[in-house]
């Protein structure tokens, strides 16, 4: 193998400080098989080379005793520059002085190494640190790149639940002849609710992101509720009504026998909205007919999306109304009582949230 | 190189096998370190630097002649340079001078054998 290949195969640039040319000579003559050898005769011609060669740079051999910059001196910019910890750095002395050995040590010199030198004793220890300097830098990349990636496959396995949830939710809007659009446009509202009027005051992006995702569950529990009741064209009867209602009880317990759901930061929204989105604020909803703020903000959010989505809409037991009509109902509780400050947050953005069905009657 | 020169090299007091296995068996190698040895500055300015007592002076060329003698395995002069380094830290000028004077013999020997006119090849 030819002196060349070996350099460019341990790659970096080895710099050898010291004044005197018979010193380096004998050192450049130990070194210049595994690396490119650069010569500096004193601590200021050290230092430039330090910054120059920079990224080459896999070592400094440095004298003690030097006219212009000393050893120590340099050794002291280079600590407070931080390159210590770049790059290894070792003293090559004939001094045995205790005070300069201790002030080296304490800068962070590598090692320090007696003169006249060993030729393989200084080759094996500087080249161990190489090494050693070299296989750090490479794990550092390794571990940065894969960070990256399960950073990446993270954010896959979210979309991907987001995804699941999705589809089933949409399997069961199903059954009751419904596209999965009305799923995606509650969604659509409360996430809207939330990021642009004062309701979402105090929540992060992250949580509005499960809310969002919970409201898509809302009505799980309908599979639980028989088909014939499910998609009756015309009014329930009482009993029947009693059946339906219980699709909010039945989507949280639903809900509650998935047990990998329960790590899902979406899930104990999920199970809130799907029991109490039929609640209202003045008590007169199910199942469990709570008033005021004892429904939560996401379940609140959320009844009225419904609402407001079914009455835009065309379903089963009806025809889509007008937008004055659908707000006039709204508004006058026909539809049950909602919290009026979540209404007044509601109709400061409903403009923008009425865009969604013209566009779909155009389509 | 020829018994004649390593018999002459270490008569002016290098340990020949020493040095070279320093410079990894490399004959050509000494001879040119060798050839630079009389060139090196530094013994010019330890003797000035003892003729002005600038003492600080003197122990920093007096050091790194320890070292280079010592990469050279010239193992008397590594001595006595080494034993003139500390004198002159502790602020020995009289001890420094006195060194001096078994210095100069040989180093002036060494620059003789290095040249090719030394004493052992008589």
């Amino acid at each position: 193998m030819s002196k060349q290949q070996t350099a460019a195969e341990c790659g970096g640039t080895l710099l050898i400080v010291d004044d005197d040319a018979i010193n380096r000579a004998v050192l450049e003559n130990i070194f210049s098989p595994y690396y490119t050898i650069r010569e500096a005769e004193n601590g200021a011609e050290g230092l430039r080379a330090v910054r120059e060669e920079r990224d080459r740079l896999c070592a400094v051999l440095l004298d003690v005793v030097m006219p212009q910059l000393d050893g120590l001196e340099v050794l002291r910019r280079l600590h407070r520059e931080g390159e210590l910890a770049r790059v290894p750095v070792f003293l090559i002395t004939a001094e045995t002085g205790d005070r300069v050995l201790k002030e080296a040590y304490g800068l962070g010199v590598m090692d320090v190494i007696a003169k006249p030198v060993v030729p393989y004793v200084v080759l094996r220890r500087v080249q161990s640190v190489i090494e050693l300097f070299q296989a750090r830098r490479r794990l550092s990349r390794t571990v940065e790149s894969q960070q990256a990636r399960l950073l990446e496959q993270a954010e896959r396995m979210v979309r991907l639940s987001q995804g699941m949830i999705e589809s089933l939710a949409t399997a069961i809007e199903f059954r009751s002849e419904e596209s999965g659009d009305h799923v995606r446009r509650i969604c659509s509202i409360t996430t809207c609710l939330l990021d642009r009027t004062e309701l979402g005051r105090g929540l992060s992006r992250e949580d509005v992101r499960h809310i969002g995702l919970a409201a898509i569950l809302h009505d799980v529990g309908k599979i639980a509720v028989p088909d014939a009741i499910l998609n009756k064209p015309g009014r329930l009867t009482a009993e029947e009504f009693e059946i339906m209602k219980t699709h909010t009880v039945q989507g949280a317990a639903l809900l509650d026998r998935i047990p990998q759901l329960h790590e899902h930061p979406a899930y104990r929204y999920a199970r809130d909205i799907a029991r109490h989105h039929h609640e209202r604020w003045d008590g007169r909803g199910y199942p469990d007919g709570l008033r005021g703020d004892e429904i939560s903000l996401p379940a609140q959010v959320v009844s009225l999306a419904d609402v407001y989505d079914a009455l835009s809409c065309k379903r089963v037991y009806k025809d889509a109304f007008p937008r004055e009509t659908v707000l006039e109902m709204i508004r006058s509780g026909a539809c049950g009582v909602f919290n009026p400050r979540l209404l007044d947050s509601f109709l400061s953005v409903e403009e923008g949230l009425s865009r969604m069905y013209r566009k779909e009657e155009t389509a | 190189m020829t018994q004649e020169r390593r018999a002459e090299l270490t008569a002016a007091g290098i340990d020949v096998e020493a040095a070279l296995e320093r410079l990894l068996g490399s004959e050509a190698l000494l001879e040119r370190l060798l050839g630079k040895f009389p060139e090196d500055g530094n013994y010019q300015a330890l003797r000035s630097a003892l003729e002005t007592g600038d003492l600080e002076r003197a122990a920093d060329a007096a050091h790194t002649l320890k070292g280079v003698c010592g990469n050279l395995s010239m193992t008397a002069l590594y001595g006595l340079f080494s034993r003139q380094t500390e004198a002159l830290r502790r602020g020995d000028a009289a001890a420094a001078g006195t060194l001096m004077e078994q210095i100069a013999p040989a180093y002036e020997a060494m620059c003789r054998a290095i040249g090719g006119q030394g004493d052992g090849a008589r």
